[in-house]
């Protein structure tokens, strides 16, 4: 059996994408991975989540407010990529396949923990909005950012990190969430005005 | 990437928030330890992938049953733990979820509860029509197929409803809908009773 | 006397002064099975969902459930309460509808709906009923699918005309794709862009993708 050494151009992915060809160098390393792991080399995957834990960490934590939801989120997420390996397919990009998974994982998440504390008679806002737990903040700073984001409502919160933070395009965003681009806009905005209608309070206060 | 109008505030909370997050270093091993004990995933044939989003697995169990013509009908082929905190209980790998059909029914609307629960020594039906009641409707093992069932006449209108698998363990019906937790931590099956049809 | 003792003897007394309220013969025997002090609560949660025109059979059904599961008397006031207060929400959000509605709506509260979502289904059309999409509202919730896609999904649906079987169908789909281990909240995401957003009906106007507003009046 042959052994791929892991940063070898095995193929060139080559799609057509907006008005040129682009070609996909990046998924080598990924694509060699899943193949090893699906050959049977288990610790291959030790090399998928090196590579991506810190970035889909970053999102969990952002997106739900507190790091022990985040973990929660983040190890279903490899976990059930692990399992979905051999459905990986590789014209998709590893990224954008995990990270669909990470979405909605840290959803589920946010939903148990929303099932967990409501209380159900008032008309409240939803739970998401409060931390729940002392996170270990670096700093300050992070923890104001971090309330701010909170406060947002989950499906712009979503957008917004996807968009502002992730970097993704509309279009990558659509295939991960399911969701229109046209609405993931109009998402992006609103959370967009939020933040900034809070910096006007701020300044009014 | 930026909008032109980006507002200065918002662009520094997402600057802010691109920064690097501080995790537990252990949790990239828990994840391996946990990946370790998986089965390997085995790779799946490229004609066999065009096939598997609408690829619906039933239990042997399950297979036979739908041969023999009966459907809406649960299949439990291992018993479910009863669950905490009212969430839908983990459902063993080779439950099969039958498409519904209406009732056979008479016109005093008696309904047939099935359940198959091989293993089981008795089992019971209890809902909000006998009092929740363990002793009043006891099921009756049809053959060897592990098949368990009992008729109940139901008034028009919405009935929980569960199965007592040997007195102690409460199973919810695979095949139909589930209430939230009851308060006392179990998320009982749901039947509509509506002009004769149920879902 | 200590406090909770006059409550105890308080509650007593209530009991055996109130005329206890219909029920059968039956039912009230199981429910001697509770201590006294329990049976006096649940005896008074019952009287005030009389005296508020609420049903009371689910409330019985609550506590006979609870002696079922042996509970102690506190987890059985403690759901008696909370499906009173449930009820009594489901009825301010619905309005005056019958016992089997008002549970129904009852139970989706309880999954995690906010009660102004269930104000899309007040003052539906005769002959329409909802509990179908109650039933499938709360199961999805309950299986994990977020509460507002949830919500969403089924009051959507509803506005625009589905029936009875459109729910039923995409129960179907989505609860076996749910056991096949997809993530709740995909399946529903899934399944509602198949879900036929306007549903076969004789009355009304359709356009070719059944999105215009052709509401059946």
């Amino acid at each position: 059996m042959l052994t791929r050494p892991r940063d070898s151009f095995i193929a060139l992915d080559v799609t057509f994408a907006g008005r040129g060809w682009v070609i996909k160098q990046d998924m080598s390393d990924d694509a060699a991975d899943v193949q090893r792991v699906l050959a049977g080399d288990v610790e291959a995957y030790a090399a998928l989540v090196d590579r991506y834990y810190d970035r889909c960490a970053r999102f969990a934590i952002r997106m739900l407010g507190n790091r022990d939801d985040a973990e929660d989120a983040l190890q279903a997420t490899f976990l059930r990529a692990y399992r979905a390996l051999n459905r990986y397919q590789e014209r998709d990009r590893f990224s954008a396949w995990l990270y669909r998974i990470l979405v909605n994982q840290c959803r589920s998440v946010a939903a148990r923990r929303a099932h967990r504390e409501r209380v159900f008679v008032r008309e409240e806002a939803l739970l998401l909005n409060a931390p729940d737990r002392s996170p270990v903040w670096t700093g300050e700073d992070e923890e104001f950012v971090q309330r701010v984001l909170n406060e947002l409502d989950p499906l712009l919160r979503e957008a917004f990190l996807l968009k502002h933070i992730e970097e993704m395009s509309y279009e990558e965003m659509s295939a991960l969430t399911g969701v229109g681009v046209s609405a993931l806009k109009m998402r992006v905005k609103r959370a967009c005005d939020r933040l900034r209608e809070r910096w006007e309070r701020i300044q009014h206060d | 990437m930026t909008d032109s109008d980006q507002h200065p505030y918002v662009e520094w909370i997402a600057s802010e928030a691109r920064r690097p997050v501080l995790m537990d270093p252990g949790a990239r091993d828990r994840i391996m330890a946990a990946v370790r004990a998986e089965p390997v995933p085995t790779p799946v044939p490229a004609w066999r992938r065009l096939l598997q989003p609408r690829v619906f697995h039933m239990s042997p169990a399950g297979s036979a049953l739908l041969a023999a013509g009966l459907v809406g009908i649960g299949v439990l082929t291992g018993v479910a733990t009863s669950n905490r905190g009212g969430r839908a209980a983990e459902h063993p790998r080779d439950v099969a979820v039958l498409p519904s059909q209406p009732p056979v029914s008479s016109p005093d609307t008696m309904y047939k509860f099935v359940i198959v629960a091989p293993q089981a020594g008795k089992v019971s039906l209890v809902g909000d029509f006998n009092d929740w009641d363990v002793a009043k409707t006891p099921m009756t093992r049809a053959g060897q197929s592990g098949l368990w069932t009992v008729a109940v006449p139901l008034s028009a209108g919405r009935h929980l409803y569960a199965f007592v698998v040997d007195g102690t363990t409460w199973v919810q019906d695979p095949s139909a809908p589930i209430a939230p937790d009851d308060g006392f931590g179990h998320a009982n099956s749901v039947k509509l009773v509506v002009g004769g049809s149920s879902l | 006397m200590s406090r909770s003792r006059v409550v105890g003897l308080a509650a007593l007394l209530l009991v055996v002064s109130l005329p206890l309220r219909a029920q059968e013969p039956e039912q009230q025997d199981r429910m001697a099975k509770l201590d006294i002090k329990t049976r006096g609560a649940v005896e008074l949660l019952v009287d005030s969902a009389v005296a508020e025109g609420l049903p009371t059979q689910p409330l019985r059904s609550i506590a006979l459930l609870g002696i079922t599961r042996k509970a102690d008397g506190r987890q059985i006031v403690a759901a008696v309460r909370r499906e009173l207060i449930l009820l009594r929400t489901a009825r301010t959000a619905l309005g005056r509808v019958d016992e089997t509605e008002l549970t129904a709506a009852a139970a989706v509260l309880e999954a995690g709906a906010k009660p102004t979502q269930l104000a899309t289904f007040k003052n539906k059309q005769r002959g329409r009923s909802d509990l179908q999409a109650f039933t499938v509202w709360a199961d999805l919730i309950t299986r994990g699918v977020p509460g507002e896609d949830a919500s969403s999904a089924i009051t959507r649906l509803w506005d625009e005309g589905a029936d009875d079987a459109t729910f039923v169908s995409l129960w179907n789909n989505v609860q076996s794709d749910i056991l096949r281990g997809l993530n709740p909240g995909t399946a529903l995401q899934n399944r509602i862009r198949e879900a036929p957003l306007r549903p076969p009906t004789t009355k009304g106007p359709q356009t070719p993708e059944g999105q215009e507003n052709a509401r059946s009046e």
